[in-house]
């Protein structure tokens, strides 16, 4: 394992299972905070569950794939998924779509289960812990993929794993500390900063999977990631710009 | 129910928000793809198609919605 590979994985996987853990942790807080931590912590257990369960059905299935078929399709469905964050970041950069609220998106989720109370309180604990296992799984289901995409193409799982759950158990220790939505994390330059990594990770595994010998092998990863960075500010300038015209 | 269709569009969602986007993507790799299998050209060659192909869209998609977005 080298670091100048490994480094990135690990740090990939942590940043952008931040931002997921903190969006997942925004819902089961509002269910927590309206129907009790009972509904909620099922709720979040069942989904893990089921995430478990996805990880150990795919993890023997990645070793029989043929490495360089594994890293062509890996790279491909990350520079699909990087870019789209890259995108998406951009254009909320540049103002052009909301930037994410997880004040608002709690008080959304508190106001949908507000909606349910005239039912019985089983059925209401029922639909708490059904929205906590589908936050959970939602937004854990990027979390698998991301930490199975860095980590899968050269042996880097287990890093990759490690920097996921740490990423977990920050955003519950802060989660546990504050007791309501973590809203000042600086989830769009998170998003940009996953967004630049996962493209450079997806071109360099398309690449090897096309087999492309990188120049100066694991260093090109950092060229990549300075390239998506710089064309994921050119097109945020660039949106900017347009919008003022636009508007003028 | 609900839950499995919520799970298939957020997998679908992931990967293909963009449509355009999408298959622009995938476009550029079948290329550079054929110009790595079928020509004598330097693999090398089919990596920086993809690198600079996916930067090029990625500037483009960014500057489309924004006129999409802000009209």
């Amino acid at each position: 394992m080298t670091w100048s590979i490994a480094a990135p994985a690990v740090t990939a996987a942590f940043l952008a299972s931040l931002v997921e853990v903190v969006e997942a942790f925004t819902i089961v807080l509002a269910v927590a905070t309206l129907r009790g931590w009972r509904p909620a912590a099922l709720g979040t257990a069942g989904g893990l569950a089921v995430l478990a369960g996805i990880v150990l059905l795919l993890g023997p299935l990645l070793n029989r794939i043929p490495l360089h078929s594994l890293q062509l399709a890996i790279g491909i469905l990350l520079l699909l998924f990087g870019m789209g964050w890259l995108r998406k970041a951009s254009l909320r950069a540049a103002g052009i779509i909301p930037l994410h609220d997880e004040d608002a998106i709690f008080a959304a989720e508190a106001a949908q289960l507000g909606q349910h109370r005239g039912r019985q309180q089983s059925n209401l604990d029922w639909v708490a812990g059904i929205t906590a296992l589908k936050a959970v799984l939602l937004e854990g289901l990027e979390v698998v993929f991301i930490v199975i995409a860095v980590g899968a193409g050269r042996g880097l799982l287990m890093p990759a794993s490690l920097g996921a759950l740490a990423a977990c158990a920050l955003v519950l220790a802060a989660g546990a500390i504050i007791h309501r939505p973590l809203s000042r994390v600086p989830e769009n330059t998170l998003k940009f900063g996953v967004g630049v990594m996962l493209s450079a990770f997806g071109v360099f595994w398309t690449g090897e999977g096309l087999g492309v010998a990188w120049p100066g092998q694991d260093l090109a990863l950092l060229l990549f990631a300075a390239l998506f960075l710089a064309a994921g500010l050119v097109g945020s300038t660039l949106a900017r710009r347009i919008s003022v015209e636009i508007a003028q | 129910m609900t839950v499995l269709n919520e799970v298939v569009a957020e997998l679908i969602g992931m990967f293909a928000a963009e449509k355009r986007l999408t298959i622009a993507v995938l476009t550029v790799v079948i290329m550079a793809g054929c110009l790595v299998d079928f020509t004598d050209l330097d693999p090398l060659v089919g990596g920086t198609v993809v690198l600079f192909g996916c930067l090029i869209l990625l500037v483009e998609s960014v500057c489309r919605s924004a006129r999409a977005g802000a009209s």
